[in-house]
């Protein structure tokens, strides 16, 4: 891959560039209910934002909301028309991190089989998104006390699946061409960027190491025995029940997870007849496996719980050979019962080894 | 590209009560929706919404489809009130027929419980379209009260098909039934336990195909019995129907395990979800 350096100014300038032709979203910090500064994405209309925030860990919403809508119209109806008609104009996301960016992979598995070979359908919906977004993402330069990315397989930068790759150092970035969509990107701007020098390289490693070094050293007491692409998790109803004590079931970790793919059609009326939308859904709610006539395949939450943790880990894994948690913390963040998946993880293999 | 979640608009064209909260609709959609034995369409009330359901005709007749409905929830409520000449929609086929050149040459047992029998007759009727390929087909069906049972007028004339025989059940005695009582594994009875190849004997469970549709109780027990009497796991098919809301592999509702029941389903057999432990 193509690597250049760009200054911190030429790089406002490029954004610059990029939103004349682009939506743009770049990472700010919002300061919420005077607590301390939420770092997350803002779209940008007019001037590039002064202050941008190219550093720490990942913002508070994943890449996925930008490809897979909170809520979407999918299909109206009555309609002849055989054809999608899909929004998606060209975007560009200045900051999802690698967690963000693995992510992303478990949607092309789910939703856009032809390219990523799987025997799903393909989703004009997400992929015409996703051919139309543009990832410009950032390696972290201090991680969150949540998160724990080299615990599932992963590194505190990307090593693949972004059109650029920004990395921080002192004297500005190392930018790293991911794809054609990432020249596309960086073609005519030549004059921002000038060639990587030996020591903007070392400075990047000795970054990447040291953050790697953190995300190791603030998990060690989670440790599990065996691989994470290997874990049995078909623990006990009482290692899951002690897991799932503090669980009220609102699906908030569904909502911020990278990789939560599922979702709810509601139909609705709407000018000229009806409307279907697509709504992110969770998993936890107690009406999720409902069936008319009352059926409910996981009635009690314990349940619930343990099907979304075994997802991650192993029925993607059986699936899509990919697990798909990322060690990106957000659920953990997002928790108000203070559950933390690797407790949980930890505790449930622990009980089972025990057993 | 194509929209995976459009309905086809489809005309109600008739309607047939069976009993007080089930009616068989028949519907012709606008664009042909073909189907395979076991597969299932998104029905949509518009504006209210979609529900999965396994049609109930042949397969062989393409231009309509008739499905056999409870009232059950809001989409199936909403279809009660509607009338011949409303407009629905459809969406599909979705999922995985049943293997019908697995079955030829084999006895099937066919098991439906109550509103169960409803997806089972589409692949009962494509079974009579070839009803030489295949050796015998018996129907077992309980009901509730006879008041429950559906296609009263259709089972007396399924018994007089060549090699094939109707046995039915209800629940609990009741004046107007004259017939075999208990839930429906009680017409498994004449099943020997052990298996053998004695040709008198009603099954060969080792070669024998059985097709079952019912509540989750229901599939619960009649797997433990047919199991017990020799069946192969390999040969015992459950419609492991749920939640289906996009019915493509995708919305997640209808997950066991690393199964899309939409997609690697409906229809699954005993082999398939025997490391679930009870999946019904």
């Amino acid at each position: 891959m193509k690597e250049v350096f760009i200054g911190r100014e030429n790089l406002q300038r490029l954004i610059g560039r990029w939103a004349k032709d682009y939506r743009v979203y770049v990472p700010v910090t919002f300061d919420i209910m005077n607590n301390e500064a939420t770092p997350d994405y803002e779209l940008v209309a007019g001037e590039v934002p002064e202050k941008l925030h190219l550093e720490g860990a990942a913002l508070a919403h994943t890449a996925k909301s930008f490809i897979f809508y909170s809520r979407e119209v999918v299909a109206k109806y009555p309609s002849s028309d055989p054809e999608a008609d899909v929004e998606a104009p060209p975007t560009v996301i200045v900051g999802p991190r690698a967690c963000d960016v693995r992510g992303l992979a478990k949607f092309d598995k789910v939703y856009w089989s032809t390219v990523h070979f799987t025997e799903e359908y393909d989703d004009p919906f997400i992929i015409e998104k996703r051919k139309n977004t543009y990832i410009v993402s950032l390696d972290c330069t201090a991680a969150k006390e949540t998160c724990f990315c080299t615990m599932v397989g992963g590194e505190p930068y990307p090593k693949e699946g972004f059109d650029l790759n920004l990395a921080p150092i002192d004297s500005g970035f190392v930018l790293t061409i991911g794809s054609e969509k990432g020249e596309k990107l960086v073609a005519g701007s030549d004059d921002l960027v000038s060639e990587l020098q030996s020591t903007h390289g070392q400075e990047r490693e000795r970054s990447r190491n040291s953050v790697t070094e953190a995300v190791n050293r603030q998990n060690a007491d989670f440790r599990v025995e065996g691989s994470f692409d290997r874990y049995d998790l078909e623990g006990s109803p009482e290692s899951w029940a002690y897991v799932t004590q503090n669980c009220v079931g609102c699906g908030a970790c569904n909502r911020v997870c990278p990789t939560c793919t599922c979702f709810l059609l509601v139909d609705q009326r709407a000018k000229g007849g009806y409307e279907r939308t697509r709504n992110w859904d969770t998993c936890l709610s107690l009406g999720y496996a409902r069936t008319g006539g009352g059926g409910n395949s996981r009635p009690e939450l314990l349940q619930r719980l343990d099907n979304r943790l075994r997802c991650k880990f192993e029925y993607s894994r059986d699936r899509y050979g990919l697990v798909t948690c990322t060690g990106c913390g957000r659920c953990i963040d997002a928790c108000m019962g203070k559950i933390d998946m690797r407790e949980a993880i930890k505790h449930v293999v622990t009980e089972k080894a025990k057993a | 590209m194509k929209n995976l979640y459009r309905p086809i608009e489809s005309v109600i064209e008739d309607i047939k009560q069976e009993t007080p909260n089930i009616n068989t609709y028949r519907f012709r959609p606008k664009e042909p929706v073909t189907f395979a034995a076991g597969q299932f369409v998104e029905l949509t009330v518009p504006g209210v919404g979609e529900a999965p359901f396994t049609p109930s005709s042949n397969p062989n007749v393409t231009d309509t489809m008739e499905i056999t409905i409870m009232e059950v929830g809001s989409v199936t409520e909403a279809l009660a009130k509607m009338k011949v000449g409303d407009t629905v929609g459809i969406r599909g086929p979705y999922g995985h027929g049943y293997n019908l050149t697995d079955f030829e040459g084999k006895e099937i047992l066919i098991i439906g419980g109550g509103v169960g029998l409803a997806p089972l007759r589409s692949l009962i009727l494509a079974l009579f379209d070839d009803i030489d390929r295949y050796k015998k087909i018996s129907i077992r069906y309980g009901a509730r009260t006879p008041e429950d049972i559906v296609y009263k007028d259709l089972l007396p004339e399924w018994e007089k098909m060549k090699n094939t025989e109707v046995q039915q059940t209800i629940d609990e005695p009741h004046p107007d039934w004259r017939g075999t009582v208990g839930v429906v594994t009680v017409l498994l009875d004449d099943l020997p336990l052990v298996t053998t190849v004695d040709v008198d004997v009603p099954f060969h469970a080792e070669t024998a195909i059985a097709c079952v549709c019912g509540p989750p109780i229901m599939l619960k027990f009649v797997n433990v019995g047919l199991l017990q009497k020799g069946f192969k796991p390999e040969n015992i098919y459950h419609s492991m129907e749920r939640n289906m809301s996009c019915g493509l592999g995708k919305c997640g509702h209808c997950m066991l395990g690393e199964y899309y029941i939409c997609k690697d389903g409906p229809v699954l057999t005993a082999a398939q979800i025997e490391k679930f432990g009870d999946p019904f």
